[in-house]
């Protein structure tokens, strides 16, 4: 089965906890090393008296058709077998940046040996039966993870609802 | 790698990882939130932090700071071990000493002033978390001495105080139960996340959301009405609310007949505030406020949510926020399901949880009437009339005057001088003190002036109590041995009454010694549990928390029996208390407007050097007081002291997105970098307090308080904004991205553009 972040945009609040958690899950150093793996962004519209502000939360969306994996010269960049999951083989990275231009997220960092790094969707967890990190830890539920097809018949059920009642 | 190398690396907990799920309790921030953790321990030592999932208030989340708990447990500048000063007070520089030579120092120190000056000159103050405040409370009377003062000398107290002076207790919103929820100024989704669920799924089923706020915050952008108010100005919005209200015939007749005192005043008083007049004190425009004041009188039932702190952080804030709560017992939602409950305190000011506790009657073994009078009674008398505690706010004017009587010597658990307004003026008056015992987490810029440091230990490291309005309560275990030789603050209260050979069986069970301090701290709470039918045995069975047993009912409408726990029995619309006080103070028994005593309305000729009103301590996310400042993961996404501005004032005082910006005020002056945004309104600033490198505290006058509470007015006062020139090296754009911190947009986008994610 394929694994996907959904993220409620609604109800993410900017709240950061999952890039932290995501920090403390992968031993991320934000002194020594890339900015964390899940990132948080504010988007503000408008002025006042009529500004708005949403927040983003983003990381690596492990495309089904992934562009990262066919930019990859060396095989480093991989689909995880049985989680579906795109995850980096270090060891084989080159650094030669090519998943960053291919990413239209943006989604590559680099360590301070030069080679790329990014989100797993916490796939060891997965197969323990336990959460992302970062979808564990958001305290409003805006993120989840699972099948994309069973994270939008969620969200459908939801619109319906919304529908109802507004009919 | 191998499949064991796979999981150990992925924190795997199991066997084969020798990794375990240890369960405790997050005091990183306050008691009403205080997150259930789940701690990954591997060779005793914390390498993962989760949220327990069966914590019903936390429901298995976490929020930025209590996921940083590995930073915050191993953090480099944690104490080791007991510390005597040997350099000059401010230095750092101490030597390492044992528990035996920093106790009988400390106790020697005690008893010495005491001999000399009474106990009265002693201090006993306590910071955060609160755990220990019953412990310490205790300690201070049985020493002798009234002065137990807090942090909650700027935080909360004051809420509860508005709340009391109207209606005897508090009363909170019941948020799952209610159709319209009237927010105050409060933030949950950056201050207390456990609340932030709740509210969204409350909104998701249909609940109308009014939030009252100067900024435009993630809960605010969700509103149905946002009323986006000139900071300080709450009352004058809530009285305009009333004034629709009563005019248009939307409030509770028989309730304010039957249950208010001071109706006919208040109503001739409310009156005055037209809309008109309204919109021009608050900047809100009427149509929206009367929309705002229709939705909550007629959705019934409709509840209000105050905060802790932003609205009595001003001048008037005990009386703006008087104002506010009157709105409930006006519009009949007081003491009602869906409406605002009272409810009593369980533990540490946590309400509703289903259980009562001897709390109150450990904390004070004696009256206070036997005692010489607390620091701040003279000049804080409705503080003082309702409040067991000291109010730190005068502790300065205190310790340098001697008035009425000299303080000595100070023991605190957890002291911050940036806590206090003027933090530099507190630290020069600290100085005078003969003797300072601080015990702390950390070594922090308040601890280098303490004669003896001693180490405690985090909330992971010890056993403490919690509750939550879920019916739940949690009695934590050591989930990792204590750092270095730090201990519980309970261990140290039950070691000081020892060697002070306090006659007191619940702080001192063996006066001779060797008493096993976890066996003291067991035998109180179970003195404390006596009401409750708990005790600690069971609590001890249930490692991650259990629900309360057969929780107590709290039926609806208590007031129709009982009354208030006022002095007329009735909802004082117009105040008994302050009544007492009037002439003293120069305060009103009605819950009267006066603009912040520093803002262009009150203060014209000051306005016209500082034009911007100054907001301190809006809440970011990432960080609580001066507790996250040092862990890198926070810091991480904050990285430099920064002020909100809006782009409106940017523009014309020629500030760019990272600029550095000079805040100044006739105190002070600080210098930060711009992050322009949205978030606040024209003409306000907003910059976070605590921060080591920018202490915005120190550009506030130490007697800018409310009389009546004694609050600092934090959140409105004056200042200059000016660009520093030339502006710094933009190259990498590094500063540009500093200010917003990690992930924020680096340019304002251009009105009406939207930023599709």
């Amino acid at each position: 089965m394929s694994n996907a972040f959904y993220l409620d945009v609604e109800r993410c609040s900017g709240c950061f906890a999952c890039t932290v958690a995501c920090m403390d899950q992968n031993d991320i150093e934000v002194r020594e090393g890339p900015t964390a793996w899940r990132q948080v962004f504010a988007v503000e519209t408008g002025a006042f008296p009529e500004a708005h502000l949403r927040y983003v939360s983003l990381a690596c969306m492990h495309c089904a058709d992934a562009p990262c994996l066919l930019a990859c010269p060396t095989g480093a960049l991989q689909r995880e077998a049985g989680t579906e999951v795109v995850i980096v083989q270090a060891e084989l990275c080159i650094g030669c940046h090519s998943c960053s231009i291919a990413c239209p997220f943006g989604v590559p960092r680099y360590g301070a040996d030069g080679t790329m790094q990014k989100c797993d969707l916490c796939s060891e967890r997965l197969k323990s039966g336990l959460e992302p990190a970062c979808v564990r830890v958001c305290p409003t539920k805006a993120l989840r993870h699972g099948d994309p097809n069973e994270l939008g018949l969620s969200v459908e059920r939801k619109a319906a609802e919304r529908l109802a009642g507004e009919g | 790698m191998d499949e064991l190398e796979r999981r150990l690396k992925a924190k795997i907990p199991g066997e084969d990882t020798g990794i375990e799920v240890r369960k405790s309790v997050c005091a990183i921030c306050d008691p009403q939130t205080q997150c259930g953790l789940d701690l990954y321990v591997r060779d005793g030592r914390i390498i993962k932090v989760e949220g327990s999932k069966e914590n019903p208030h936390s429901g298995g989340t976490l929020c930025s700071k209590g996921s940083a708990t590995r930073q915050y447990v191993y953090h480099e500048d944690r104490l080791r071990t007991p510390l005597r000063r040997v350099g000059p007070r401010g230095s750092g520089e101490f030597v390492p000493i044992s528990w035996d030579e920093a106790l009988d120092e400390v106790v020697s120190n005690l008893q010495r002033l005491k001999a000399q000056s009474g106990p009265e000159s002693v201090v006993f103050f306590v910071g955060y978390p609160k755990q220990m405040r019953p412990f310490v409370q205790r300690l201070a009377l049985q020493f002798g001495t009234p002065n137990f003062c807090t942090e909650s000398s700027t935080c909360f107290t004051a809420m509860s105080m508005a709340f009391r002076l109207v209606y005897g207790q508090m009363a909170g919103p019941d948020v799952p139960n209610t159709r319209c929820l009237l927010v105050w100024s409060a933030n949950p989704f950056y201050a207390n996340t456990t609340g932030a669920r709740g509210m969204l799924d409350a909104i998701g089923r249909g609940m109308k959301l009014i939030v009252v706020d100067p900024r435009v915050t993630p809960l605010a952008s969700r509103a149905d009405i946002h009323l986006q108010l000139r900071p300080g100005t709450d009352g004058a919005l809530a009285l305009g609310m009333a004034n629709v209200i009563i005019e248009e015939g939307l409030y509770d007749r028989e309730f304010m007949a039957d249950y208010s005192h001071g109706f006919a005043e208040y109503r001739d008083y409310v009156a005055q505030f037209d809309l008109a007049r309204v919109e021009g004190i608050t900047g809100v425009p009427a149509e929206k406020i009367r929309a705002a004041a229709r939705l909550y009188a007629t959705t019934g039932p409709a509840a209000l949510m105050p905060s802790a702190a932003p609205v009595v952080h001003h001048t008037n804030g005990v009386q703006n926020y008087r104002a506010v709560f009157s709105l409930i017992g006006l519009t009949g939602n007081y003491d009602v399901a869906g409406g605002n409950r009272a409810a009593p305190f369980s533990w540490l000011e946590v309400g509703g949880a289903g259980f009562v506790t001897r709390q109150h009657e450990f904390e004070l073994p004696r009256p206070l009437a036997e005692l010489p009078p607390r620091v701040g009674a003279d000049r804080f008398p409705v503080w003082a009339d309702l409040v067991d505690q000291g109010q730190s706010m005068d502790l300065p004017r205190q310790i340098v005057s001697g008035d009425p009587y000299p303080l000595r010597t100070m023991v605190a658990f957890g002291l911050n001088h940036r806590m206090f307004p003027g933090s530099d003026h507190f630290l020069e008056a600290l100085q005078q003190l003969e003797f300072i015992c601080d015990i702390d987490l950390f070594a922090t810029d308040t601890s280098r002036y303490a004669d003896i440091v001693l180490p405690a230990c985090s909330s992971v490291e010890r056993s403490e109590l919690r509750c939550y309005p879920e019916k739940y309560a949690l009695l934590t275990e050591p989930a990792v041995a204590p750092l270095g030789e730090s201990r519980s603050d309970t261990d140290i209260v039950f070691d000081l009454s020892q060697r002070l050979g306090l006659d007191d069986p619940l702080l001192n069970p063996l006066p001779d010694g060797g008493a096993d301090p976890a066996a003291t701290f067991d035998a109180a709470l179970n003195w404390m549990f006596e009401p409750s039918g708990m005790s600690v045995a069971q609590l001890r069975e249930h490692p991650g928390g259990m629900p309360v047993p057969a929780p107590l009912a709290n039926p609806e409408r208590k007031y129709r029996d009982k009354g208030f726990p006022t002095p007329t029995g009735k909802m004082e619309l117009a105040s008994s208390i302050l009544q007492k006080h009037a002439a003293a103070l120069g305060i009103d028994a009605l819950p009267t407007y006066r603009p912040p005593r520093h803002s262009l309305e009150a203060s014209p000729e000051l306005a016209e050097e500082y034009p911007f009103v100054l907001n301190t301590g809006s809440r970011l996310p990432m960080f609580v007081h001066s507790r996250t400042y040092r862990l890198a993961w926070t810091r991480g996404l904050r990285p430099d002291p920064a002020a909100d501005i809006n782009p409106a004032d940017a523009t014309r005082l020629g500030i760019g997105q990272g600029d550095q910006i000079e805040l100044a005020t006739p105190a002070g002056a600080i210098r930060v970098l711009a992050n322009v945004t949205e978030l606040g309104q024209p003409g306000v600033v907003h910059m976070y307090h605590g921060c080591p490198e920018a202490d915005v505290n120190t550009l506030l006058d130490p007697d800018y308080l409310d009389p009546i509470s004694g609050f600092p007015g934090f959140k409105s006062l004056l200042c200059s904004v000016r660009r520093i020139d030339p502006p710094p090296a933009r190259g990498n754009g590094h500063a540009a991205e500093a200010a917003h911190g990690n992930g924020h947009v680096a340019d304002t986008p251009r009105d009406g553009e939207e930023v599709q994610p």
